[in-house]
């Protein structure tokens, strides 16, 4: 294994040592390459994908195929085009395939998987340079792009398959129900996952454990959870106590996308700030932003777009936080 | 070349303020445009505003027939060459000591009150949602409705403007407000919300209720003094 | 002065690909995302421009002798207004549904950086019928940029090309393309293609 090359492709060309620029954490541990983080990243993944096996069965198996599948022949694709060998070595377009897959819905046609994988990984990375150099998270660009051109299959009516042969399928999502009608998911349902949803979203508890796994390992830096969850639960106190009855701050906690965000795609190294104290600023402005367009805004669901936005913001994070050296000015 | 042997000729003698830097004379060429360009405009708006104010007119005078006989009978009557009386007035209504006022349209054929056309206007999902809202004479019966201008989600609420949703208006009585629901209307003051875009089916139905709670009792009284 | 001076063939086919205004000169963004979701806008869009770029040069041109340098931009844009202000009553006379959906972009023709540019290089120097020709080059490569988007937008968004349906009732609408974000993003790639493809071109020739 080279993990020298795995990071800048650039790196290879040159002869010689190299200096790399790589996103946190640094880790003295030479074994920490792209590779280990996105394996890493993967069996995170596994408890949230077998739940949603278990729940949605041959649905979700198919959706995470045509996305895996796509994203890894667009890597493939587009390195082509830009004259360099496919890094598929790193795993990372099959982590941007499986989180893409998680984060939609069960019943989603094939064809938005399909674009959604393309779009992730031509317009969301390769354009912008290939991993690393992406300003957004491929998995979130891609799903906006279908969100947006196919909101009919793909919007809170997507969810919902009367015809179904999966019981919780002919379900509104919780989110949904609570939205339009004020009907408050039980907490349970919630937590292990019997609800309808996007595939990886609806099992709390799954999320916890892969989520604490990656935070564990340091693939995940502890932060950008801690602090997207904090803040959400503080304006989810606020809204509970502010009169809108039934869907309480545990509620918006376990319910929708936001533990599967917090976990997995706000932290996303490339897409996040570098310092610590920026991490938490980014986790603290993504769980306001969820909780502002939860509650105020016409989408019941709001961490994409508040993923997007707080990925817009990086640079900027990056460099109001810039640590000051000891003994520096 | 001119322009360039004045500029010389002025760097020349620097100081002197002569007739020729008079603003008015520096700008001839420009107040001469400007007053030929002005009859150019005169006479293009004196050619074109006639049709102009037809063409707005018509947008929504076009639509009156349908929106108080219904198609098939606005077709017929069409075919047959036979107009309805379109007469506008802007009825008043006072709210919390704010005045707005609706645009209404008097359809009157052969001499009787053929039906109201409302002008409504309100938020939706997106922007403002303009809308038509035909009612019979005695103001008790939706009988149309037209979506003028809307920018609702492409695919989604702009369903509103197509004909299976509307149509489902038609036909309804006034007397109690008109309710949205998800699930399918099985009750005579129901509508049913567009998949995916309960806050544009909501945001119309709303506009439509609003419109005869304010001036049902009025238009009402109005068919009945024109129709003893 | 007027030896190396580009004729009036020059000027006309110089508009369409080489100094294309939409590709090469990245001049009038503003209709070329905002009225491309259709073909039926783009190309309305573009005879309303063809006409205000036409007459603006030829008026310039004729009176470009009287011209005073410093009051020249002034001249210019009482032209431009005035044949924007004639464009958008006729439109709003003969093609009424037309105007009311191009709204505020035909009297936004007026700021167009593309006619002042061209009064400016062009038809304050040069004779009336190479003004003319210049106008109509150029207004013939927006329409090509601006019809080139909206083929892209409309096929993708609607599957229709001038409200027709040419791709099967099965196909799925990319919403995306006909909002404002599939203007960006189908200007992008296809200037990227532009981009690539001249690129590719200069490396054959210097070979």
């Amino acid at each position: 294994m080279k993990p020298s090359s795995q990071l800048s492709p650039e790196a290879v060309a040159a002869p010689g040592p190299a200096i790399e620029v790589a996103p946190s954490p640094h880790l003295a541990d030479a074994g920490q390459s792209t590779r280990r983080m996105m394996i890493d990243v993967l069996i995170a993944l596994a408890p949230v994908t077998a739940v949603a096996i278990v729940v949605f069965r041959w649905y979700a198996v198919q959706q995470l195929a045509i996305c895996i599948g796509t994203c890894m022949a667009a890597e493939v694709f587009f390195a082509f085009l830009r004259g360099r060998r496919a890094p598929l070595g790193d795993a990372s377009a099959a982590v941007t395939g499986a989180i893409l897959a998680l984060s939609l819905p069960a019943t989603a046609p094939w064809y938005t998987a399909f674009i959604g994988s393309l779009v992730a990984i031509g317009v969301g990375k390769a354009i912008f340079g290939g991993l690393g150099m992406n300003l957004f998270n491929p998995a979130m660009v891609g799903r906006a792009f279908v969100m947006i051109s196919f909101a009919g299959a793909l919007g809170a009516a997507g969810y919902q398959d009367p015809a179904g042969r999966i019981d919780v399928m002919t379900q509104a999502t919780p989110l949904t129900a609570f939205k339009q009608s004020g009907i408050a998911a039980d907490l349970a349902d919630l937590f292990w996952g019997t609800t309808n949803g996007s595939l990886g979203e609806i099992s709390a508890a799954a999320c916890l454990v892969g989520g604490l796994y990656l935070c564990l390992r340091r693939t995940a830096s502890w932060q950008i959870p801690f602090s997207m969850l904090a803040a959400a639960g503080l304006l989810a106190w606020l809204d509970a106590g502010l009169g809108a009855g039934g869907w309480g701050v545990w509620h918006h906690l376990c319910g929708g996308a936001m533990l599967f965000g917090a976990f997995f795609i706000a932290t996303d190294p490339v897409s996040s700030p570098l310092t610590p104290w920026g991490k938490i600023v980014f986790g603290a402005g993504t769980g306001a932003l969820v909780m502002l367009i939860r509650i105020f805004s016409g989408y019941p669901e709001g961490v994409m777009f508040a993923v997007l936005l707080m990925n817009a913001l990086t640079p900027l994070i990056n460099r109001w936080t810039i640590p000051r050296p000891f003994g520096g000015q | 070349m001119t322009t360039m042997s004045d500029a010389s000729g002025a760097a020349a003698l620097p100081p002197k303020k002569g007739w020729r830097d008079n603003y008015l004379v520096q700008g001839w060429l420009m107040l001469t445009l400007a007053l030929a360009f002005g009859a150019v405009l005169a006479a293009v708006q004196l050619a074109l505003g006639p049709a102009i104010a037809a063409n707005k007119r018509n947008e929504t005078f076009s639509k009156v027939p349908e929106l108080v006989w219904g198609r098939e009978l606005a077709a017929k009557m069409a075919a047959e060459d036979q107009t309805l009386g379109i007469e506008t007035r802007n009825l008043p209504v006072t709210q919390n000591g704010q005045t707005t006022y609706y645009r209404v349209y008097d359809a009157v054929w052969n001499g009787q009150p053929a039906g109201w056309v409302i002008q409504a206007a309100g938020q939706g999902y997106a922007d403002r949602i303009e809308l038509l809202l035909g009612l019979s004479p005695d103001a008790e019966q939706v009988t149309g409705l037209f979506i003028l201008d809307q920018k609702e989600t492409p695919g989604l609420g702009n369903k509103i403007a197509a004909d299976p949703w509307r149509g489902q208006f038609i036909g309804k009585a006034t007397a109690a407000p008109l309710a949205v629901v998800k699930t399918t209307a099985d009750q005579p003051h129901q509508i049913d919300a567009i998949t995916g875009a309960t806050i544009s089916s909501r945001a119309v139905t709303e506009i439509v209720n609003r419109a005869v709670a304010d001036l049902k009792t009025e238009l009402a009284a109005a068919a009945g003094k024109a129709a003893p | 002065m007027s030896q190396n001076q580009p004729t009036a063939l020059e000027r006309f086919v110089q508009g369409i690909l080489p100094e294309n205004p939409v590709y090469r000169q990245l001049l009038g963004m503003c209709p070329t995302l905002a009225v491309t979701n259709n073909l039926l806008s783009a190309v309305t869009m573009t005879a309303a421009v063809m006409f205000v770029l036409v007459c603006a040069n030829l008026i310039v041109s004729l009176i470009r002798d009287l011209l005073k340098p410093h009051l020249r931009i002034v001249i210019f844009t009482l032209t431009i207004a005035t044949f924007v202000t004639v464009a958008d009553r006729l439109l709003a006379a003969f093609v009424y549904p037309m105007s009311k959906t191009l709204g505020p972009y035909i009297p936004l023709i007026i700021v167009n950086c593309i006619i002042i540019c061209r009064c400016e290089v062009c038809a304050s120097k040069q004779g009336p019928l190479v003004a003319v020709a210049d106008g109509l080059g150029q207004s013939l490569g927006f329409g090509l940029g601006l019809a080139s988007i909206a083929a892209v937008r409309e096929i993708l968004g609607t599957g229709m090309w001038f409200g027709l349906r040419i791709l099967p009732e099965a196909w799925p609408d990319w919403v995306i393309m006909v909002l404002p974000p599939g203007a960006f993003l189908t200007f992008g790639l296809l200037l990227g293609l532009v981009n690539w493809f001249n690129a590719r071109r200069g490396v054959k020739e210097g070979a």
